[in-house]
């Protein structure tokens, strides 16, 4: 499924699921916070949150900022 | 009675804030936010990259003791995205704070009032404790405090320049009306400075260029430390009044080779 991760195409081959996008990226979830066509999904969502082809997905992480 | 900041009812025991953006070393951040002694750090949001997973600042940040998180929404450059970055930040730190920074010009970073107001009522709503980075100014700063902000956050000079308390005068015309916490936020690059705004009756100060590029980033964190409480405990003394003329402190007559 074809997907745009943090503003590049990605091809997805796993279950569908935010939570199994996380996985195949190799991001820690704890770590993470999601947002999908402009909406936040809270983690406890993940799993049920079902991804569709052409998807914008954000993956965003904290870094260091004052 | 124990000075504490109270900031919409979160106590901290530190008037130094940190950043922790800029430093060598995720290493370096931590000392130096243990050396400062501050209670409040900002983070910033950034694309997760595998590649430099080092850059995650989740897993060291979660292991130290009594310090809270403050997500930032910088690189937002209007309301809209500032709204989201907040809701991300939270979503990830589950701090109530946002330190909320819309500033569309990279060449001079300084906020924009208007969207910034627009994005402080929305998040108010969404109950967060909204802490905006500011220009001095005491209109904003005043119309901030009525849409429900925890605190104002009025620039010393612009982010990363070290000039100081440029902004001094504008500053203490928005403590005299202020009914929230002032925290002056950008600009300082000696403990002096911290010193003088706390002096001031500033309630906190915002510190992260300063102490992330002194040669030494944990003594500098000491040092601001020291300086943020020298300044808050000269206020609570009680600053003696100024005098255009000179006013004796040692007795002028009965002196050895006087004639009276």
């Amino acid at each position: 499924m074809k997907l745009t991760v943090n503003g590049a195409s990605h091809e997805h081959r796993g279950a569908g699921s935010a939570d199994a996008l996380l996985e195949e990226l190799g991001a820690q979830k704890e770590h993470t916070a999601l947002m999908v066509n402009g909406t936040v999904v809270p983690a406890a969502d993940w799993a049920a949150t079902t991804l569709k082809t052409d998807d914008a997905i954000e993956m965003l992480v904290f870094v260091g900022g004052g | 009675m124990a000075d504490v900041l109270n900031i919409g009812g979160q106590e901290l025991g530190s008037r130094l804030l940190l950043g922790t953006g800029k430093f060598s070393s995720t290493q370096a951040m931590i000392e130096a936010v243990k050396a400062s002694g501050t209670e409040l750090v900002t983070v910033a949001l950034r694309r997760f990259n595998r590649a430099q997973a080092e850059d995650d600042l989740y897993g060291p940040l979660a292991e130290l003791e009594n310090v809270r998180l403050m997500p930032n929404t910088s690189g937002a450059i209007n309301a809209k995205e500032a709204i989201r970055a907040a809701l991300l930040g939270r979503e990830l730190s589950k701090s109530p704070f946002v330190k909320l920074e819309i500033h569309p010009n990279p060449h001079h970073l300084l906020p924009d009032p208007i969207e910034t107001y627009e994005a402080a009522i929305e998040l108010v709503k969404q109950d967060f404790l909204v802490l905006p980075y500011i220009p001095a100014d005491p209109v904003l700063a005043k119309r901030l405090e009525d849409v429900g902000c925890a605190a104002v956050m009025p620039l010393g000079a612009a982010i990363g320049t070290g000039k100081g308390l440029s902004t001094a005068e504008m500053i203490k015309i928005i403590i005299r009306d202020s009914n929230v916490p002032v925290i002056v936020d950008a600009g300082l690059r000696a403990p002096s400075e911290a010193a003088c705004a706390l002096e001031m009756g500033c309630d906190a100060v915002l510190v992260n260029s300063a102490i992330a590029a002194a040669e030494n980033p944990a003594a500098m964190g000491a040092a601001f430390k020291t300086g943020v409480e020298a300044g808050r405990a000269a206020l609570r003394a009680g600053l003696m009044s100024t005098s255009e003329v000179a006013i004796a402190s040692s007795p002028l007559t009965s002196f050895l080779s006087s004639d009276d």
